[in-house]
């Protein structure tokens, strides 16, 4: 088994990086990030439910990318340069001024579009890596229990996004074997968010029942220490951050 | 040590009273089973006992429950942690960690016992249900027993008084669900534990028990020794079944006292029974099948046939490769190597309605075919799909479960009724095969007993071959015609029912192990055997 880091040291790292990112507002770089992050990820991979959500916050901030991009080149003011294309121009009527859709798409505009983008997208996979490297439980036998409501939101969120990948998958294997191809989003989405929220629901009763958050004060049974290596990742976070805010 | 008076339960949005005017009270180290037909209400009894109910899931609750002399309704259920522990219906739904050791420790986290006492506490607990050898283990590795142990360990670190256990045994193949129950049995016995456990299965927890509370179908709830209740009971374990169609004067409760009853019945000569033949027209064959999940093997080089009108059951212990093995036959996936046909068809190839027509599928979970908001929406869902006339699928359901309500939302159903609507949705595509995957997990018996006639007629009825995963000896004896014992990813046995369950002593039905030497099964089997005889 790999040594574990401290729950809190990517976390923290993941801040970081995403401050840094969008202070300096450069797209190569933050893909460059991801890259980096991508590599990682995949080196520490240790097959537990929460490592999925990775690929998933890359698939999300994939989505969130294109739905920008076409908006960007679709609605909008126009930024002049290059012309790429022309498409038709929507007549609006009066009472909308200032919005266009259509028009010339330049590549100024296209490139505007993709690079906040790809901005967003990064820091959506900063996060899905932090979730996907930190067990979810261990961030909560950290997290001091005079934020008990918050403890329990964050296992509760943080547990359900690996979850709801593992049951979107069993769900639609079951369907598909009931002769149904094409199943339409609802027909996964109701028993998922059923599932889902009932689990949900269970855990926090587990944690009521076993007397989380009666005392305010908690005892560590294995205290996970603060080691150097957690300290080294976290400088050299802070440090990347600090460059990439005074750049 | 826990006192109920003058209880009523009601859920918000909801018209029905879930438990009336209930009054009793529970001695220190007593163990008490709640029983009832599925959806009575027993979970909710559990969890009034530390104040999960209602101060966790609403609803009003009326009249005093006390334990140890603290009043549930004045504190939070985290303030009985010490006093109640819990283990629910699904273990790994309640786990907040990862790791064996640390999921103990937990609660003592909480609440801020000391670490030196922390320690010892768990070491202790390792030793008493031997988990030593696991402490280090990720809890997602570990088999259903053992994460039931895990989670009973977590629960008994706190030293509570009480230990209440919500079907502890529903998904454990028989001997982990011996190993269970003899600790349960010990803690009661050697710590003077109060053990409140609810269990559809009652023919593994009745000879344990000291009292029951039978939560009846209408409301009305009774109590008392596992005699009394069971003598009129509707519920009862295949043992009391057996002691009234024998007509014996006294029912018993264990193997051992009901032997003795029946001593002059077992001497008595019989008729031989002979098994129909039934036909050999091999329907799924199965040619040296493997499959892996990363380095561990579930299947290894398995070859088997089965054929038209046969059902078959899949045994074996909780992580033997059963589930891998249905799904290699319903295609789930294809085999590492080997091949399966179904029909003459490749079952990975099916889609549609021909899937459909090809093979049945009931998953282990059979919510996952649910998606519609009614029941009546569901039915006409699978009418459409399959070009039947309105009505068709309903008319099916209805056959299965008379009383069901076509408006209701299924995740309102009882979890027979549920399994019931599934299995019509499956069934109205009119299958070549059907393929169950631990279908009778927290069944009562009555509904157990129906979902078994309808595989039958189905079987029979069309000629057709039905194959099911499970741990339910009980069913095995009533349905099947034969048994496939799978360990470790290989065959060690497959023949017919009798056979297979007379020759392994902890998979042998209750009446089994009664009339042994015998071969009968069931209740049916003896009063077959002996009424042609008489």
């Amino acid at each position: 088994m790999k040594k574990s880091l401290h729950p809190l040291t990517l976390w923290v790292s993941a801040i970081l990086l995403a401050i840094g990112v969008v202070a300096l507002d450069n797209a190569l770089i933050a893909l460059a990030i991801v890259g980096a992050v991508a590599t990682l990820v995949y080196i520490r991979r240790d097959g537990s439910p929460w490592h999925r959500s990775f690929s998933l916050s890359l698939r999300i901030g994939a989505t969130i990318l294109a739905i920008r991009t076409l908006v960007g080149i679709l609605i909008g003011v126009p930024i002049p340069g290059t012309v790429l294309f022309r498409i038709p121009l929507l007549d609006l009527p009066s009472w909308m001024p200032g919005i266009r859709v259509g028009g010339a798409v330049t590549l100024e505009r296209l490139t505007s579009s993709l690079h906040e983008g790809v901005i967003i997208a990064t820091m959506i996979a900063l996060f899905g890596a932090a979730t996907s490297l930190t067990s979810p439980h261990k961030l909560l036998r950290v997290t001091p229990s005079f934020i008990y409501e918050i403890g329990v939101t964050l296992v509760i969120a943080t547990s359900l996004f690996p979850q709801l990948a593992t049951s979107a998958r069993r769900i639609r294997t079951a369907q598909k074997l009931r002769g149904m191809e094409n199943a339409r989003l609802r027909s996964i989405a109701i028993p998922l968010l059923e599932e889902s929220l009932s689990r949900s629901l269970q855990l926090a009763a587990a944690m009521d029942a076993r007397g989380y958050g009666i005392s305010r004060r908690r005892s560590r049974y294995r205290p996970q220490p603060w080691l150097m290596r957690d300290n080294t990742i976290v400088l050299f976070a802070l440090a990347l951050s600090l460059v990439m805010v005074t750049r | 040590m826990i006192t109920f008076s003058n209880v009523s339960l009601i859920y918000p949005h909801s018209t029905k009273t879930v438990l009336e005017d209930l009054s009793f009270q529970i001695e220190e180290g007593e163990m008490v089973l709640i029983m009832g037909e599925t959806g009575s209400g027993k979970s909710s009894l559990l969890r009034l006992i530390n104040g999960l109910v209602p101060h966790h899931t609403g609803g009003i609750l009326a009249g005093d429950i006390e334990v140890d002399g603290i009043s549930t309704r004045s504190v939070k259920p985290g303030a009985l942690a010490h006093l109640v522990g819990i283990v629910g219906q699904n273990p790994i739904e309640g786990f907040v960690t990862d790791i064996v050791e640390e999921e103990l420790a937990f609660s003592m986290e909480a609440l801020n016992v000391a670490p030196d006492v922390m320690r010892k506490r768990v070491e202790e607990v390792l030793d008493l249900l031997s988990l030593n050898s696991l402490r280090n283990r990720s809890i997602a590795t570990l088999s259903g027993g053992e994460q039931q142990r895990v989670a009973i360990g977590a629960a008994l670190v706190m030293q509570p008084k009480v230990l209440v256990l919500d079907e502890p045994t529903s998904a454990l193949d028989p001997i982990a669900a011996e190993e269970v129950l003899s600790i349960l049995h010990r803690l009661v016995h050697d710590l003077s534990v109060t053990v409140i456990l609810a269990e559809h299965r009652l023919e593994r927890v009745i000879q344990f028990v000291d009292r029951i509370i039978y939560i009846e179908g209408n409301g009305e709830t009774s109590i008392g020794s596992a005699d009394e209740i069971l003598k009129n009971s509707d519920l009862v374990p295949p043992i009391i079944t057996l002691a009234r169609a024998l007509n014996l004067s006294e029912i018993g409760t264990s193997v051992r006292e009901v032997r003795r009853h029946t001593d002059a019945i077992r001497n008595r000569d019989y008729r031989e029974f002979i098994e129909p033949k039934k036909s050999n027209s091999p329907a799924i064959l199965i040619d040296r099948i493997s499959h892996s999940y990363g380095d561990k093997k579930a299947l290894n080089n398995v070859s088997a046939t089965f054929h038209h009108g046969e059902i078959v059951a899949i045994m074996g212990r909780n992580g033997a490769g059963k589930s891998t093995l249905l799904h290699s036959i319903v295609g789930l996936h294809s085999p590492a190597s080997g091949n399966v046909s179904v029909n003459g068809q490749d079952p990975t190839r099916l889609t549609g309605a021909v899937r459909r027509r090809s093979i049945g599928y009931v998953p282990q979970e059979p919510s996952d075919l649910l998606f519609a908001s009614s029941v009546h929406d569901e039915c006409d869902q699978a009418d459409s799909d399959n070009q039947l006339a309105e009505g068709s699928t309903a008319a099916l359901l209805h056959r299965l479960v008379p009383a069901i309500s076509l408006h209701a939302h299924p995740n309102d159903l009882s979890e027979g009724q549920r399994l019931a609507l599934v299995l019509s949705i499956v069934l109205a595509a009119n299958p070549e095969v059907l393929v169950l995957d631990e279908p009778t997990r927290g069944l009562d018996y009555r509904a157990k007993a129906i979902f078994g006639a309808a595989l039958k007629e189905y079987a029979s009825h069309f000629n057709r071959p039905v194959l099911l995963a499970t741990h339910d000896v009980e069913l095995v004896a009533e349905i099947s015609d034969r048994v496939l014992f799978l360990a470790e990813g290989d065959i060690v046995a497959d023949g017919t029912t009798l056979d297979v369950l007379l020759s392994s002593p902890a998979f042998a039905p209750q009446v089994a192990k009664v009339m042994a030497p015998k071969p009968w099964l069931t209740v049916s089997d003896v009063v077959e055997a002996l009424g042609e005889n008489s």
